[in-house]
C-alpha cells in the first residue's frame, strides 16, 4: 500500500484552490501588464508622461488596479501558507490572517490611490 | 486491500527547504516555488514602494529610470524574469495536478516547465540586453 503524502500545496483546502485560482488569473494579468508596459508603446513606457497618458487609458486603468488585487492577494496567501508550515496554534493562524488581510488591503488601498494620483497629475 | 487514507498536508518550515538528502524531484520543484514566492513578494514590495516616485513628480520618476537602464540593474530584471517564468509554469502545473488533470504525467510537466522557463529567460535577456547597445 502506497501511503500518499500530499504537500499543503496540493491539500484540497479553501486557501488552495484560492491560490491556484489567482495564480491561473496572474498568468493572464501578469501577460497582458507586460505587454502593456513593454511592448505597446514601441521600447516600453520610459518617461513620467508616457506613463501618465498610459494609466489615463479606463482599460488599462482597471486592468492594473485588477492585477494589482489578484497579484497581492495571491502573494499574502503564500506568505500566510508558508506561515502556517510552521505549526502555529490556531488562535495565532487567525491573528496571521487577520494581519495579512490588513497588509492586503492597505497595499491595493495605497495602489489605487497611487493610479489616480498619477492619472491626476498627469492631466495638469 | 485497498483502504482509504486521508492524505494529511506536510508542513515543512522553511529550514527544511534546504534539506535535500533523499529528496524527489518533486521537491526540488516545491524549493524552486517556496524560494521563487519568497523573491517575488520581496520584488512586489520593492515595486510598489519604488512606484511611489511617480506621486513625487516627473523628475523623480525619470531619475528612477536613469537608475533602472543599468546593465546591473537589468540583470536583476533577467533574475525577476526567471524568478517567474520559473513559478508560473510550476505554478500551472500545479493548478492541473491539484483538479486531477495530467496526474500521470505530472514529471513531463514539471520538465517541459523547466524548458520552457529556461528558453524564455534566455529570450528575455537577449531582448533586455538588445537596447542596450
Amino acid at each position: 500500500m502506497v501511503e500518499k503524502q500530499l504537500t499543503r500545496e496540493r491539500s484540497s483546502s479553501w486557501s488552495w484552490i484560492l491560490q491556484a485560482f489567482t495564480g491561473v488569473m496572474l498568468v493572464v494579468l501578469l501577460g497582458l501588464h507586460m505587454v502593456v508596459q513593454h511592448f505597446v508603446v514601441k521600447g516600453g513606457l520610459r518617461n513620467y508622461q508616457q506613463v501618465a497618458e498610459y494609466l489615463s487609458n479606463p482599460f488599462v486603468f482597471l486592468l492594473e488596479v485588477a492585477f494589482l488585487i489578484i497579484v497581492t492577494w495571491h502573494a499574502l496567501l503564500g506568505v500566510r501558507a508558508v506561515l502556517f508550515d510552521l505549526g502555529l496554534k490556531p488562535a495565532t493562524e487567525r491573528n496571521w490572517t487577520a494581519a495579512l488581510t490588513v497588509i492586503g488591503l492597505i497595499m491595493i488601498a495605497y495602489g489605487i490611490w497611487l493610479s489616480v494620483t498619477i492619472v491626476s497629475q498627469g492631466r495638469v | 486491500m485497498s483502504t482509504e487514507v486521508e492524505p494529511k498536508p506536510v508542513q515543512r518550515k522553511p529550514l527544511e527547504w534546504f534539506n535535500l538528502k533523499g529528496k524527489r524531484v518533486g521537491f526540488w520543484a516545491y524549493v524552486v516555488m517556496r524560494l521563487s514566492a519568497a523573491g517575488l513578494v520581496l520584488y512586489l514590495f520593492l515595486h510598489l514602494v519604488i512606484l511611489s516616485q511617480l506621486a513625487v513628480g516627473p523628475a523623480a520618476w525619470d531619475n528612477f529610470v536613469a537608475i533602472a537602464k543599468a546593465p546591473a540593474f537589468l540583470l536583476l530584471d533577467v533574475v525577476l524574469i526567471i524568478g517567474i517564468l520559473a513559478h508560473g509554469l510550476n505554478g500551472i502545473r500545479l493548478a492541473l495536478i491539484g483538479f486531477g488533470i495530467g496526474v500521470p504525467r505530472q514529471k513531463m510537466m514539471l520538465w517541459i516547465g523547466l524548458v520552457l522557463t529556461i528558453v524564455f529567460s534566455l529570450l528575455s535577456a537577449l531582448a533586455i540586453f538588445a537596447e542596450t547597445k
